[in-house]
């Protein structure tokens, strides 16, 4: 195994730089590991993990797709619309234990519900509202772009056959 | 005095010379008296009047008692009767052939003396003889009576002594068959008797061999010691039961076949037979009857060995249907191995037709998508064939609504109607809503005849009937009749036969309009089947087109289960949950309504690593409340995402519940928040689950709801 010990104390803002093949611990803060392990036992073949890595850029795909939508509803203000788009992509982001992402996407729909971000206090008003969010997303694709570098190095080492550890 | 009298007087007066009374005319003993008469010469006058004449009245008693003595003292055995058929008179030479006393016989009817000792084969043809004899005024001939005793062959001269018609006497006498002083005739018959013989000595692949009346072996040939492993001295007198099995020595086998053969002529059966050393094989065995002058003297046996042939076809039959089970492998390893690569590419393709396409492009596409779908259907008849023709198909036991069912098949096969072709169907107002049967495949068989109709009608009509009766052998059934009938091409006369025949079409020889495996109707007819029930063809009465009709048996339903609401304590470990619902799984119906793809997905693999194998999938509300009105009692759970397009789980569950289906709906909710989850309880649904969705959470909750 290649030492991994240089990047323990850089792993929850960027992603470890080394050569080695990824570990999910180094992820802690941005995939909840006991969800994301469900999906890889799903895998009938633990060497070419092809349903986990289906369902992994098959949600790569549909995240990108919201987030271009919800810029586009960010831009004629559809706040309803954002709402939904923020659940929808909550939904398939815990499902897959992505839970920096997931957080993001609960933000954005209670903004776009017009409540604070715990859901609870409503905010003043539309213009406020679309503030969070436009701040939020940001966020949310940074975090997203930081998972989506790793799980697709992740698989790249344990998806097209090489072993795993 | 009777002559009967007299004749006792005589036999208990041994030999008295007091005796004074006629005995006897002269016994015809010359051939030529008897070929005079059956040349039809009239009857000289010296015997029938003359000399019986004299007999009584003329002859001196000293010579009647000299003559009585011929028949006492001649060297022929001679026995002679009165009309009564009781012995007056028997020889010393012929006490001696017998080895009896006198007084065992005189006054004894000659029926009651034993066959042998007279000498004759048997009564009937002692019988025969003296009827034979009275009727013609004639000597008969008894030939080859075998003496076993004596080891030689006798015959028996009958001769009748009439005075006038007044049948006096008649005289038995038996004579030594001299066999070595043949005439022409009797060497020709040795000599064909010697060939028979050399031939079948010469057989050596079969046993031939003889039996008496009794079924005792009487000859053996060479090749039935072969066959039989006995030789000729070990076998010959022993009963022919020894070479069968003790279990049809039990059934009495033997003198079965025996009967059989004498009823009919010849018997001929096949089965195992044993040999001297235990050894068995199977055997052809024939045997037939031998009559000789209509007297039944014993059977023919031929016995082949079969084994071998046997063998060679069981080895065929066995290598056959290897073959066959090979080819049937084969279609369904291949139909599956393509369909996977199939789906891939509709879905792709499905994929493909949402994004931005021209004109040219939309439509290369559809054609894509037209072309592989059939294909798919190929696919999933050669499988569906396959399973059938293995007979590893099986049915499910569950609720069938016709209505729902027909009215599902009509609008999906309303699409493809030609233009100005209508499709119709018609239910009785007294059907019964729902029945106890597999719905699956009633609508299978149904949705390929219609199918059928549909394409192959150009204009006029589909019309769909269904029927029911109680079904006379068991009230509990009903039986469904269902009728397609169309007003198109109809079914070419030498069509009719092949129609339901695997892989024939009828369509294809004119043209290929009409696509197709030649397996749908083949599949409903095995369907059919399966469900007890028939399939069949008519043409229309009203004009050119068919009548397709189906029956099936299915179960009367007078209350409808109920379903069921256990809260069993989550106290199992997941390990032994997950066998007991791997158990109950695969009999379990689910629907799972979900928008997005990624869950989706993850829950389906969820379900298939439960066990469930039949999941109905709807990606909005309003797509699960379609699939829930088409088969409203199919479902034994739902799993319902909360949020979704175009219509939300909340009202699905609404709507659900509004058309009283009660189906537990489970929520599935990325909504953590307190207070929702009564909500959900509160518009109808039964219980929650939050997501992400955590296996073991996933497994208690559907086994609370499924489970025992």
């Amino acid at each position: 195994m290649a030492p991994t010990t240089t990047t323990k104390t850089q792993t929850v803002q960027t992603p470890p730089k080394t050569e080695g093949p990824p570990k999910l611990s180094d992820m802690e803060g941005s995939i909840e590991q006991n969800t994301f392990d469900q999906i890889l036992e799903m895998d009938d073949d633990d060497d070419d993990r092809e349903f986990s890595q289906g369902i992994v850029f098959g949600f790569f795909e549909q995240a990108e797709n919201t987030f271009k939508e919800m810029e586009k509803a960010l831009e004629e203000h559809r706040l309803a619309d954002l709402s939904s788009l923020g659940h929808f992509l909550k939904g398939s982001s815990a499902t897959l234990g992505l839970t920096k992402v997931k957080d993001a996407c609960e933000k954005i729909q209670h903004y776009g519900a017009g409540k604070d971000e715990t859901g609870t206090n409503d905010l003043p008003d539309d213009e406020t509202s679309l503030k969070k969010i436009e701040k939020t997303l940001s966020d949310c694709k940074a975090d997203y772009k930081e998972v989506e570098k790793f799980l697709r190095r992740y698989y790249s080492y344990n998806g097209d056959g090489s072993n795993d550890e | 005095m009777s002559l009967r009298d007299r004749f006792l007087t005589l036999g208990m007066h041994d030999c008295a010379p007091s005796v004074d009374l006629p005995l006897i005319t002269t016994p015809p003993e010359d051939n030529d008296m008897v070929l005079s008469e059956l040349k039809g010469d009239p009857k000289p006058s010296s015997r029938a009047n003359g000399k019986p004449a004299s007999d009584a009245d003329l002859v001196p008693p000293r010579q009647d008692a000299s003559l009585c003595r011929i028949y006492r003292y001649t060297p022929i055995p001679t026995v002679v009767v009165d009309a009564d058929l009781s012995i007056v008179e028997v020889s010393d030479s012929h006490l001696a052939l017998s080895g009896q006393s006198r007084d065992a016989w005189l006054n004894t009817c000659i029926c009651d003396i034993a066959p042998a000792a007279i000498p004759v084969p048997d009564i009937t043809s002692l019988s025969g003889a003296i009827r034979a004899a009275i009727a013609t005024k004639e000597i008969q001939l008894i030939e080859n009576i075998y003496l076993s005793d004596r080891r030689s062959y006798f015959q028996l001269q009958v001769t009748p002594i009439y005075e006038g018609q007044t049948l006096l006497y008649i005289v038995f006498e038996a004579h030594k068959d001299t066999k070595d002083r043949p005439d022409a005739q009797d060497r020709h018959h040795a000599y064909v008797n010697e060939t028979y013989k050399i031939l079948v000595d010469t057989i050596k692949d079969y046993a031939i061999f003889m039996l008496d009346t009794q079924g005792n072996i009487t000859t053996w040939n060479p090749g039935a010691a072969i066959m039989k492993g006995y030789a000729a001295s070990d076998i010959i007198g022993k009963h022919f039961s020894v070479f069968y099995g003790p279990e049809d020595r039990k059934n009495n086998k033997p003198g079965r076949g025996l009967a059989v053969c004498l009823r009919d002529g010849r018997m001929e059966d096949e089965g195992w037979r044993y040999r001297h050393d235990g050894s068995r094989f199977w055997a052809n065995v024939m045997i037939t009857p031998i009559y000789e002058f209509g007297r039944h003297v014993g059977f023919v046996k031929v016995t082949r060995d079969l084994t071998e042939r046997k063998a060679a076809e069981g080895r065929l039959i066995a290598a056959f249907e290897e073959s066959s089970r090979l080819k049937t492998d084969f279609l369904a390893n291949m139909s599956h191995e393509i369909r996977t690569p199939m789906n891939g590419m509709l879905l792709a393709l499905s994929m493909l037709t949402d994004t931005e396409l021209n004109c040219t492009q939309r439509e290369y596409a559809s054609i894509i998508e037209d072309s592989t779908s059939i294909l798919l259907q190929i696919i999933n008849d050669i499988l569906d064939y396959s399973k059938l023709s293995s007979g590893s198909f099986s049915l499910t036991s569950d609720v069938v609504d016709v209505d729902t069912v027909v009215s599902a098949v009509v609008r999906n096969c309303k699409s493809c109607l030609k233009p100005g072709v209508s499709l119709s169907y018609l239910i009785p107002p007294d059907f019964p809503r729902a029945l106890r049967g597999d719905p699956l495949r009633y609508r299978q068989v149904l949705q390929n005849l219609v199918g059928n109709a549909v394409k192959f009608t150009e204009k006029g009509n589909v019309k769909i009937s269904t029927s029911f009766t109680i079904d006379a052998q068991d009230p509990t059934m009903y039986i469904i009749s269902t009728e397609v009938v169309d007003s198109g091409v109809g079914v070419p006369e030498s069509a009719i036969n092949t129609l339901f025949t695997p892989f024939t079409r009828f369509a294809d020889s004119t043209n290929r309009r009409y696509q197709g495996t030649g397996l749908g109707l083949s599949i409903c007819k095995s369907l059919a089947e399966l469900m007890n029930g028939s399939v069949g063809y008519r043409p229309n009465p009203d004009g050119p087109g068919s009548v397709f009709w189906f029956t099936a048996k299915m179960g009367r339903m007078d209350t409808r289960p109920p379903i069921k609401r256990s809260s069993a304590p989550r106290t199992n470990s997941s390990e032994s949950l997950m066998k007991k619902m791997r158990e109950v799984a695969p009999r379990k119906h689910i629907l799972l309504v979900e928008d997005n793809l990624v869950n989706h997905m993850v829950m389906l693999k969820l379900l298939q690593s439960f066990g469930f194998e039949r999941i109905d999938a709807a990606w909005d509300g309003a797509e699960a409340v379609k699939l829930v009105k088409q088969t409203p009692l199919s479902y034994d759970v739902v799993l319902m995402d909360i949020s979704m397009p175009v219509l939300d789980g909340l009202e699905a569950t609404s709507q659900i519940r509004s058309m009283g289906v009660d189906v537990p709906i489970i929520a599935l909710t990325g909504n953590a928040l307190k207070g929702d989850a009564e909500t959900y309880l509160a518009k109808g649904m039964d219980d929650y689950l939050g997501k992400p969705v955590h296996r073991n959470q996933l497994l208690q909750v559907l086994w609370k709801w499924l489970g025992t």
